[in-house]
Parts: C-alpha cells; sequence; structure tokens
C-alpha cells in the first residue's frame, strides 16, 4: 500500500487539480454501472429467467460490455486507490471486498470451461448443463453484489 | 418464470438496501454540537482524494481533520501549502461519535487572524 501511494499513479493523483478524484471516481462509477448492469442480465438469464430468449441472444450483448466496465472499473480503481493507498489499511470492507472480486473473477474462469456456455452459440444447454450454468450465475450475482456493496461501504468506515 | 424473475429482483433489491449507513459521508457520524479545538499542524493540508484532510496535534493526541471536498476547500482560500507545519490553528467542527477516533469535520480553521470557512453554509 504505501508503494502505491509513493508510485508515479499515487503522485499523479494527488497533484493534478481538486477535481481529478472527482472525474476518476465517476469513471468507475460508469465502469461498475456497465459491469453489473451486463452481468445483472446475465446471471438472470443463467438462473432461469428468460429462457425462451436463447442464452448466445443474451450473452452476445452483455459479455463485452461487462468485460469492457470491469476493466475500466479496475484501473480506475487502482487510481482511487493509489491516491491514499495507507489510509485503506485496516478498512474491512476492503478485505470484503478484494476476495469478492477475486472470487467473481474465478467463477467466470469456471463458467468458461463449462460446456453449457463454451456451446451457447451452437445448441441448447442439457439439462445437467442448465444446473451448472445456474450455480454459476448464482455465485455472479453474490460475488459482484457483495464487491459492490463492501466498495461503497470503505467511504463510510 | 414470471415469479421467479420477480423473487430474484426482489432478493437483488433486499439485498442492496439492508445496507447500514455510517460515518464520514454526510454529518451524521459526528455529532451535533459544535466543536472547537487549538493544535499545531501536524501534517498539512492534503487536497487529494474524497475530502480534503490534514492533521493537528492538540490535547496530546493527533487529530484527523476532514474538510470539505478539494473543490470546496480550495474555493475557500486554503491551499495546500497556506498553512506551515508547526503553525497554531484553532479548529471549528463536529467531533466523530466515536470518542475513540480523533477526528473532527472541519467547517472552519483560523490561522494568523484569517479564517478559512470550508463550508460556508453552516454554522
Amino acid at each position: 500500500m504505501a508503494w502505491l501511494e509513493g508510485s508515479a499513479l499515487g503522485h499523479a493523483m494527488r497533484e493534478s487539480g481538486v477535481w481529478t478524484y472527482g472525474v476518476v471516481n465517476l469513471i468507475h462509477i460508469l465502469g461498475v454501472a456497465s459491469l453489473f448492469g451486463a452481468v445483472l442480465v446475465i446471471d438472470l438469464r443463467l438462473l432461469g429467467s428468460w429462457r425462451k430468449v436463447p442464452l448466445h441472444a443474451i450473452t452476445q450483448p452483455t459479455v463485452p460490455i461487462a468485460t469492457i466496465g470491469f476493466m475500466i472499473a479496475a484501473s480506475s480503481g487502482i487510481c482511487l486507490l493509489a491516491t491514499k493507498a495507507t489510509e485503506y489499511v485496516g478498512n474491512p470492507f476492503l478485505y470484503i471486498k478484494f476476495p469478492a472480486i477475486g472470487l467473481g473473477i474465478v467463477n467466470v474462469a469456471i463458467l468458461n470451461l463449462l460446456p453449457g456456455w463454451k456451446e451457447r452459440g451452437i445448441r441448447d444447454a442439457s439439462p445437467h448443463e442448465r444446473s451448472q450454468l445456474r450455480i454459476a450465475g448464482g455465485i455472479s450475482l453474490f460475488c459482484w453484489l457483495t464487491a459492490i456493496t463492501a466498495g461503497r461501504m470503505i467511504g463510510y468506515w | 418464470m414470471r415469479s421467479r424473475f420477480s423473487l430474484c429482483l426482489g432478493m437483488v433489491i433486499l439485498a442492496l438496501s439492508g445496507v447500514p449507513a455510517f460515518a464520514h459521508h454526510g454529518w451524521g457520524g459526528n455529532l451535533d454540537e459544535e466543536f472547537e479545538i487549538t493544535g499545531t499542524v501536524e501534517k498539512p493540508l492534503s487536497l487529494a482524494g474524497p475530502h480534503a484532510t490534514m492533521k493537528i496535534r492538540a490535547q496530546g493526541q493527533i487529530w484527523d481533520l476532514t474538510l470539505a471536498p478539494p473543490a470546496r476547500t480550495d474555493a475557500a482560500g486554503l491551499k495546500e501549502k497556506t498553512i506551515p507545519v508547526g503553525a497554531t490553528v484553532q479548529v471549528h467542527g463536529h467531533r466523530n461519535r466515536d470518542p475513540k477516533r480523533f477526528e473532527i469535520k472541519t467547517e472552519r480553521i483560523t490561522w494568523n487572524g484569517k479564517t478559512f470557512d470550508v463550508y460556508p453554509d453552516r454554522k
């Protein structure tokens, strides 16, 4: 944390004007909103909503939005953290948020290995595959809700 | 299917609304009564982050001052190098509700006969 705060990024965040933090915070929120908005649609579909709409039709627009949203949120988030990184040491919400993000990423990696997901463009998932996808969707929703809730609470500690 | 969707949506709303609200942002985490203390600057003003911050030493303690957001603090005439380390300042604001936390949501700082009113709409 001390290294991050002392890095060129930390200096840039602190020394480039009084609106810098606010603007980067805005970018972070836009990233999180894109990520969660898209993920919510995917997860609800995996959990069993809109079954008449093919999974592929839902994931085609939402997966790239979620991916780009995550990249925007992660890069702006590092900037926010670098501003005064040492002040967050001991903030309990940070220790909930980052493991939740980590678990969310592991869940995405596992989802990408599931045949019901990999072959969604070719065929419908079997009942067994559907239950696998449902579990992945549930874990995903839990992870991202936890990450967002803990993230919002960091500032209230 | 519709009922399952409603259930999911209900769960999401519940998860988001069951969130407690505490200190730091807003004034709810600080005592209502006005608080004043005089001390010396330990760490100079920083205009980085969600709020401007500085540290003072008073009554044998280090106090964290949380001022207005950077742009508003700057607009009150208070810059990062305005008040030097070691200078004696008078701080007016609201103390953290937690008596173990030496933090003051700061409304104004007086130094060298000048008052920097970072929240001019508050008394």
